[in-house]
């Protein structure tokens, strides 16, 4: 018979036996982040949102230092703003083929079957639909284009793009010996010069305008409103600032043979990166958040902007300004993540026993971490991590491990 | 006295008249032969006309009986008219004929080219492919009965030999005479009561006047 249960001792097991609930501290755009942002930033997330729903047009940026969660604000507005499409990327990774990316992500986000229904439905509106002597759809495709082209040219400054992308759409919906090829162009797939030609394509997706046309149409026809998350912003402005000579690196070949003395390859990829994303404002309805890591960094962005073209501050919003934890964030913070972890291996003794405790740390642990990383959350994390892996695989008793870090 | 229903343009029998200029889905039944239309004009001086329709029937060329299908402008005065009636399909009830359609990329329908007679009820000239469909989804179908006309998406020969049309439109007469439409998404007929079955050639609709 069990009289007594050392329900603390079990959870310490339980803890050697799965390891620590803390691992992660740099969130990305590519795992999902399930816990919810600390309560203090519930304002700033509800303004972003408000913005969001109020606005169609804008550029938003969130600063915040290094780890103080930029990325994990993604997808807390991923899981809050479940009914539009938000499409992560981070300048980090992606520089060529920047259109191509976002539309890639776009189409992964949305899925196949909204862009199907998105080709049915402007073929429709183009008189895919119109019944012959009164009953019988019989469309013309030539004429369908026709019509497309005449309603589409004006809005899209690329006529041959806007054609190659009308010309998919309708054969991908009128003409079934088709469709399947035209369906692995919407994909963004690879198609040889032969395919392109049968389909009357000029270019498949990887050519600039043909992506940056897609992503148009599909963003501004889409029933769901969209969002991209730009992260890393800043990198678009390093890019641009010349190497100290330290830092630059050695070089055989003489870049000024190409891009003259004074312009560095990058500078020239950063300001063709910059048009680019300043050109994705034309784009209606596509609501852009990046993330800048100081307010310096804001400054410069402004100027930029200013020296583009002046009307782009009008879309340009106030920042939002991220940041540290502040002391009472850190024990929600905390309880949070254990529940979830927990709950995730189905310990649901952990709600019933420990809900009033933050054991295995205490308050003073809790304390001791925020002084120490100055609310920082990653610092935040990293300590968490570092004091649960001490609790899991040292021989020392928890009082003792305790003991340093109060 | 009664008002007619808003889609009867034009009865014969029940002389019902309504003149103006109309424009949608429209059927017209002239003798033996079915007109489709997407236009109709109705004027006390100028009588009834059709511009650019579709008439569908059978003509005898030397000891056949041949189906047709031919475009063509249409024009009766109202003293000595040979059409029975002209109704105009509700746009509702299309649109419930649009959704029931099937794609045109189901594989296993047959389509055809020209316009082709799948059976004709007549003593001297009958035509009768229906065995030979057994089974075989054919579109376009366009068929009439006793008493009306059904235009259907697809018709399939059942096992018994009798055509069953899916995603139909059916315009006929009830038991007082009075026009009807109605749309039915499958309807089975027995072959005894079906005067004609013709099925339109996808091509020949394509052939401009």
């Amino acid at each position: 018979m069990l009289l007594f249960e050392n329900k603390q001792q079990k959870l310490l097991n339980l803890l050697k036996f799965t390891g620590s609930p803390f691992k992660k501290f740099v969130s990305t755009g590519e795992i999902e982040e399930d816990i919810g942002l600390a309560h203090s930033r519930q304002d700033l997330l509800n303004s972003i949102i408000d913005i969001i729903e109020k606005n169609e047009n804008f550029i938003l940026p969130i600063i915040g230092g290094v780890g103080t969660g930029k990325t994990h604000f993604y997808w807390a507005l991923k899981h809050e703003l479940y009914y539009y499409n938000i499409v992560y990327i981070s300048l980090e990774n992606v520089i060529k083929k920047f259109y191509y990316y976002i539309y890639s992500e776009f189409i992964e986000s949305m899925g196949i079957e909204i862009l199907r229904s998105i080709a049915r439905r402007l073929c429709n509106e183009w008189g895919a639909l119109e019944r012959k002597y009164g009953f019988f759809h019989l469309a013309d495709i030539e004429k369908v284009r026709k019509v497309a082209y005449n309603e589409c040219s004006a809005d899209f400054e690329d006529k041959e793009s806007i054609m190659d992308v009308i010309t998919a759409i309708t054969a991908h919906q009128l003409d079934p010996y088709k469709k399947i090829e035209v369906e692995r162009w919407f994909l963004g797939e690879v198609i040889d010069v032969r395919d392109l030609s049968r389909l009357k394509l000029k270019y498949d997706l990887r050519e600039k305008n043909n992506s940056y046309t897609m992503l148009k149409l599909l963003v501004e026809n889409s029933m769901v409103n969209s969002v991209l998350f730009i992260d890393d912003f800043e990198k678009v402005l390093s890019m641009m600032k010349p190497l100290l000579i330290e830092e630059e690196p050695e070089e055989v070949f003489d870049r000024s043979w190409l891009y003259y003395s004074k312009e560095s390859p990058d500078k020239r990829n950063a300001e063709k990166l910059l048009d680019k994303i300043v050109r994705l404002n034309k784009i209606d309805g596509l609501r852009i958040i990046i993330t800048l890591k100081s307010v310096e960094f804001y400054k410069e962005i402004k100027k930029k902007f200013e020296e583009i073209n002046s009307d782009l501050l009008n879309v340009l919003r106030e920042p939002i300004i991220l940041s540290n934890f502040i002391e009472e964030d850190l024990p929600k913070f905390y309880k949070n993540n254990l529940e979830f972890f927990f709950g995730n291996i189905n310990y649901f003794d952990y709600f019933r026993d420990f809900s009033d405790t933050y054991y295995p740390l205490n308050e003073q642990v809790l304390k001791y971490i925020h002084k120490n990383s100055k609310g920082n959350p990653r610092e935040i994390i990293k300590l968490l991590i570092k004091i649960f892996n001490e609790i899991i695989l040292s021989n020392e008793g928890l009082d003792n491990i305790l003991e340093k870090y109060q | 006295m009664k008002k007619s229903p808003d889609f009867i343009l034009f009865d014969s029998l029940k002389e019902i008249l309504t003149l103006g200029e109309f424009r949608g889905s429209i059927i017209s039944k002239c003798q033996d032969e079915v007109i489709f239309s997407d236009n109709i004009k109705i004027s006390e001086f100028e009588g009834i006309i059709i511009s650019e329709g579709l008439i569908i029937g059978f003509e005898i060329v030397g000891n056949n009986l041949i189906p047709y299908s031919r475009s063509s402008d249409l024009k009766w005065n109202l003293k000595d008219i040979p059409l029975e009636y002209s109704v105009l399909i509700p746009e509702n009830t299309m649109e419930q004929y649009d959704q029931g359609q099937f794609s045109n990329e189901f594989p296993f329908t047959i389509n055809l080219l020209h316009t082709a007679g799948l059976y004709v009820n007549d003593s001297k000239f009958g035509v009768n492919h229906l065995d030979f469909f057994k089974g075989e989804i054919l579109k376009n179908p366009i068929s009439m009965i006793r008493n009306g006309i059904i235009v259907a998406d697809r018709v399939v020969i059942d096992h018994n030999g009798d055509p069953v049309f899916y995603d139909c439109l059916i315009v006929g007469r009830d038991e007082n005479d009075d026009l009807n439409i109605s749309y039915e998404p499958i309807i089975n007929i027995d072959d005894k009561v079906v005067e004609y079955i013709i099925i339109l050639g996808i091509e020949e609709l394509k052939i401009k006047k």
